[in-house]
Formats: structure tokens, C-alpha cells, sequence
């Protein structure tokens, strides 16, 4: 049997190490099911993706995603590598700049952007929409924004899929620098049923417009290194408050460098107000796979 | 940016996603300390390790092993699969049926045993000692033992390098239906500056005469899929009680079902009171690192 093609990419990344990684399995549709969950949790990556035919003609190719416990209908940076690495191995036409992608919540747009012969994928993310604010939760948004310098925007729940606690700090520096209370931000996402808690601030240097840093300690993650749908909820917020760093409705998030990451993710809001994130990625490794 | 041979392999496994998993860096020259402990970080394995030409005669490779933490001076499952790795790639070749391994805990000799999918390699681990014999009513291992019926031998303290607390329990149906009693294994394990309990019991299985279970209490809580060196000072602690399973110093046990893997390791406790500690590997991914 022809070997199995398998790649583990670094996405929202300018150089291998510096963003999110992802496994990817090219030939996904030798796998069933259950060997998918089985290889995701041996790889022991936030995520794994296997690339399948469509099973609609209105779709390109079709990607599932695991996580090593479970399937998730759908993620952002897993999105942003699976529709690099279906170009990558020849399961779109090279040419393509729009493609559709299929998941399981769904047809997904994404769109390809080159800048200086990089790839750049970019990826809808689903309309966010503000959940609520301090009435949520007072005394535990209290506790766990105590140490933190905030901002102009009020803090508040925003829902694009997950659910993320959006939190405007005063300035890059008071981003950079805060040291969560991780216990704190866990009670109040468990009680309030988000995933963690984000931090942003303006942040105008090295070439992006905003400093993130993103907590999920409920789930055992502390800091997340790059988030592809908390940047998509935090620009929803600023488009929605009249405050989009950057230019023309584009900006670059900067991301992950408190964990020795420089995770860059670009962020674009478009006509219609709906959110798109996409990045660089790099292939750290490139292999066969046998399983 | 250097691409380098890089190898993924499951180790004291018989079948791919049974054992421990470890990534292997075959041609690691020119990468510095930082960026060593980087990959092995973004690899989110047990260990990544890192092999070198060797530098003197007498040795076979030099190898560096990390976790997503820290160097570790020596460990058994990636002692046996960089082996396996080093020996895939046609890096070296045993003499006698020996590989010698140079690290930070000095030189170690691999011993190779048979051909193909059937070969097997060991490690002889550094000696172990008793730190300590505890007796079922200590103290500090009552909240520990509230819910786990000990066997015939006495709770230890072994020293192999790493601290592991050794307890015998009453049967294998107990000891894989038990709950990791959490709480009392971290308290224990920071206290006593060891990594935690190492769970086991006999079995009556044709296959393996030990089933075992690593539970790792400190810095994070885990149980691990398949332990070398918890393994080998099991093995020196049973050869110090004239306990040893079987009758000439060689068994297998079994570890790590409960956590969704099906790893069997070998142990041999050679005439000079050496503990070989090994078993097979597979290799899951083959191909590059760009880093």
C-alpha cells in the first residue's frame, strides 16, 4: 500500500516554532473514525486533521478535526492549515483562490491571498455576537480582571462558535505584562460557559496593530499560544465599536510571545461586517505516515 | 533554515499507538540548547530527543533527550527509541549486538535483539537504589493507600536517577479499576521529591506477569503510557526483595490501558544485578524537520 502523506504545520506562523501546530493527514479517507481520534491523541496535538474528498460538489475537499479527546465541528487555525495543505498536495488546483471548504458545521469560504509567492489562507469564521457583560457574572468578572489595567471597552462575552470573555486592557504593555489569575478566570468561564478569557490592547510595532493573549485554564490550558477564533471575536468587537486597528479593515494580531511564540494572525472584516483570519504557514515536518 | 532527518516512533509497542511516543532529531548538529528545547516543546511529546556523531570510539552516537521542560539526563523509552531510530537510518551499527548511547548520564550500552518487525531493543538503566521501606500504616501514605488494597510487599522509596514510590497491589482487577487517588500522589510527590507512584500488581496473563500503572503527581498530574525507567526500578526493587516474576530474571509486564494505549515492556535483571529495561518499537512518521 502507497505510504501515507503526513505533515505537521505551524500556522499563524513567519518561521517554524512560532505559531500553533497541526497535524495533517493527507490521505484521510484511510482512516476510520475511530483511528482518526486513535492518532490524534498519539500525536498529543491541540489538533489533527485529515483531508477528505467532499461530499458535496459545492465543496473542494473535506477536513475533520480532532482534538486528542474529541471531534470539533469546526477551528480556526486547523482551517487556515487544512485549506494550505489541500493546495500543498495537489487536492485543489493550484490556481484556485476561492475554495470552499467542507467541516462539520458546515461550507466554509476561504479564501487564498499571495504575497511574495507565500500562501496565505484566510478563513470565515462565523458571525460573532455579543452574549452580555458585567450583569453576567459581577463578582466573578471582578475577581478575575482585579489585577488587570482596563480599557475603554467594557468587558463582555462575545459568542462565534466558542465563547470568549473580551477584555480591553489600557495599553500593549499591561497586556505583555499581566500575570492572570488562572484560577480566578476559571471560575468565572465555568460559571459563564466560555472557553477562557482574552486580553487586547493597540500594540503598533514589529508590523501588527494589536497585542492578544488568550487564557483557558478550565480546560487545562493555561495560555493559549494562537487563537484563530478569539482574534475573530475580538475584531468582530472593535469593528462593532468603531475602533479596527489598521487599515482599510485589516490588521495583524500579535500573539503567543509571553509563551516564546510570535504568532501572527491577520484579520479582515469585510462588506458584509463578517470576520475573516488567515496567516503564514510554515511545514516543520514533512513525512510518511505509518499507522 | 536546515532541513533535518526527523523520525516519530512508538515505543514498547507492538503495534503503532500502543506505546510511548518520542520524536527523534537524527542529524541534530549546529542546533543550539534553546532551540532544542523549543522543538521539543512544539513537538508537545513526552520527550523529543536529539542525536549527534559520536565522539569517541567507544560510543556508538551522542544523544541529548528533552521534555516539553527541561533536558533530561537519562530516560528509558527514549533511550530505546532513538536506538531504534539511529538504527532505521543506517547510523550505526551494533557490535556484539550492543549500541552504546553517550549522554548526559554517561554511556550506556543498547543491547539488540533480533530482526525486522521482531526486534527488540533494551537499555541497561542506571543503578537503582532503596531509598526507603515504608510500612502500610506511615503516615504520609494514608491518604494514598485509603483506596488502594496493598499486596504482600511493602510500600519503597527507589532511586533510579528519578524518585518513583513503589506499591504492590492486592490484584491486577484492583489495580485497573482503581481511581489515581490524585491529591495524595501530588502532596507525596513534592514532599519526598519524587515523581510519583508506580502502581502494580501480579498477573495471571500468559503474556506479562506484571500489570502496572505510573502515576506522575508532580509538576503536572498524568499517568504515563509506558514507563522505562519507573519499569527498571520496579525490577530492581523486586530483585532486592528476592521477588522477581518468573525464573531467570527476565519478564514482561504491561502498562498503560487505562489511558488508552497497550504498551509491553521487558525486563531483564542481568548476573552482575543490572537492570535492562526495552522492548519494540515502531515507526510511525519518517521524513524531514525544517526548523
Amino acid at each position: 500500500m502507497m505510504p501515507l502523506r503526513y505533515l505537521q504545520l505551524d500556522v499563524f506562523a513567519a518561521r517554524p516554532g512560532a505559531g500553533n501546530p497541526l497535524g495533517v493527514v493527507i490521505e484521510g479517507a484511510r482512516f476510520d473514525p475511530s483511528q482518526m481520534q486513535a492518532f490524534a491523541a498519539w500525536t498529543n496535538l491541540s489538533e489533527t486533521i485529515f483531508l477528505l474528498p467532499s461530499t458535496t460538489p459545492d465543496a473542494d475537499y473535506r477536513v475533520r478535526i480532532f482534538t486528542p479527546r474529541q471531534e470539533l465541528p469546526f477551528a480556526g487555525h486547523p482551517s487556515v492549515g487544512a485549506a494550505w495543505a489541500a493546495l500543498d498536495a495537489g487536492l485543489v488546483a493550484a490556481d484556485k483562490t476561492s475554495l470552499v471548504q467542507e467541516c462539520a458545521a458546515g461550507l466554509l469560504p476561504v479564501e487564498i491571498q499571495y504575497c511574495d509567492g507565500i500562501r496565505l489562507p484566510h478563513v470565515r469564521a462565523p458571525r460573532a455576537r455579543r452574549i452580555g457583560g458585567s450583569e453576567l457574572s459581577p463578582d466573578l468578572l471582578d475577581a478575575a480582571t482585579r489585577n488587570m489595567r482596563g480599557g475603554v471597552l467594557e468587558h463582555a462575552l462575545w459568542d462565534n462558535g466558542p465563547q470568549w470573555w473580551l477584555i480591553e486592557l489600557a495599553d500593549a504593555d499591561a497586556v505583555r505584562t499581566l500575570q492572570p489569575d488562572l484560577p480566578a478566570i476559571a471560575a468565572l468561564t465555568e460559571a459563564t460557559g466560555a472557553v477562557g478569557l482574552v486580553v487586547h490592547a493597540p500594540d503598533a510595532r514589529d508590523g501588527h496593530h494589536l497585542a492578544v493573549r488568550a487564557f483557558c485554564p478550565a480546560d487545562n490550558i493555561p495560555e493559549d499560544p494562537v487563537t484563530g477564533s478569539a482574534q475573530a471575536s475580538i475584531g468582530a468587537r472593535l469593528a462593532a465599536a468603531d475602533r479596527l486597528p489598521g487599515h482599510q479593515g485589516i490588521y495583524v494580531g500579535s500573539q503567543g510571545r509571553e509563551l516564546g511564540r510570535d504568532g501572527r494572525v491577520t484579520v479582515r472584516i469585510d462588506a458584509e461586517g463578517m470576520v475573516w483570519v488567515g496567516g503564514e504557514v510554515q511545514v516543520a515536518i514533512r513525512g510518511e505516515l505509518h499507522w | 533554515m536546515t532541513s533535518r532527518r526527523y523520525t516519530q516512533v512508538d515505543v514498547f509497542a507492538d503495534r503503532p499507538g500502543a506505546g510511548n511516543p518520542l520524536a527523534v532529531v537524527l542529524n541534530a548538529e549546529g542546533l543550539t540548547d534553546a532551540q532544542m528545547q523549543a522543538i521539543a516543546k512544539w513537538t508537545r511529546l513526552p520527550e523529543t530527543t536529539f542525536v549527534f556523531p559520536a565522539v569517541s570510539d567507544d560510543s556508538s552516537y551522542r544523544i541529548r533527550m528533552f521534555s516539553p521542560r527541561r533536558e533530561v539526563p537519562f530516560a528509558g523509552h527514549p533511550s530505546v527509541g532513538t536506538a531504534h531510530a539511529v538504527l532505521e537510518a543506517g547510523l550505526a551499527t551494533p557490535h556484539d549486538g550492543l549500541l552504546v548511547q553517550d549522554g548526559i548520564a554517561g554511556k550506556l550500552p543498547l543491547r539488540v535483539t533480533g530482526e525486522g518487525a521482531m526486534r527488540t531493543i533494551a537499555v541497561r538503566t542506571p543503578r537503582a537504589s532503596v531509598r526507603e521501606i515504608a510500612s502500610a500504616d506511615d503516615p504520609r501514605l494514608k491518604d494514598l493507600l485509603r483506596t488502594l488494597p496493598l499486596g504482600k510487599l511493602p510500600p519503597a522509596l527507589m532511586d533510579g536517577g528519578r524518585r518513583w514510590w513503589l506499591a504492590e497491589l492486592e490484584s491486577e482487577t484492583a489495580l485497573r479499576s482503581a481511581t489515581p487517588p490524585w491529591e495524595a500522589i501530588s502532596s507525596l510527590a513534592q514532599s519526598t521529591e519524587s515523581m510519583g507512584l508506580c502502581a502494580y500488581a501480579r498477573s495471571d496473563d500468559p503474556v506479562y506477569y506484571l500489570a502496572v500503572r505510573a502515576w506522575v503527581g508532580a509538576p503536572a498530574q498524568f499517568e504515563d503510557a509506558a514507563s522505562g525507567a519507573a519499569n527498571a526500578t520496579l525490577a530492581a526493587w523486586l530483585a532486592s526483595q528476592n521477588a522477581l516474576p518468573g525464573d531467570s530474571g527476565f519478564y514482561r509486564i504491561s502498562q498503560g490501558r487505562e489511558v488508552g494505549h497497550d504498551a509491553i515492556i521487558e525486563l531483564t535483571v542481568d548476573a552482575a544485578g543490572d537492570v535492562w529495561s526495552g522492548g519494540r518499537v515502531c515507526t510511525v512518521v519518517e521524513g524531514a524537520l525544517r526548523w
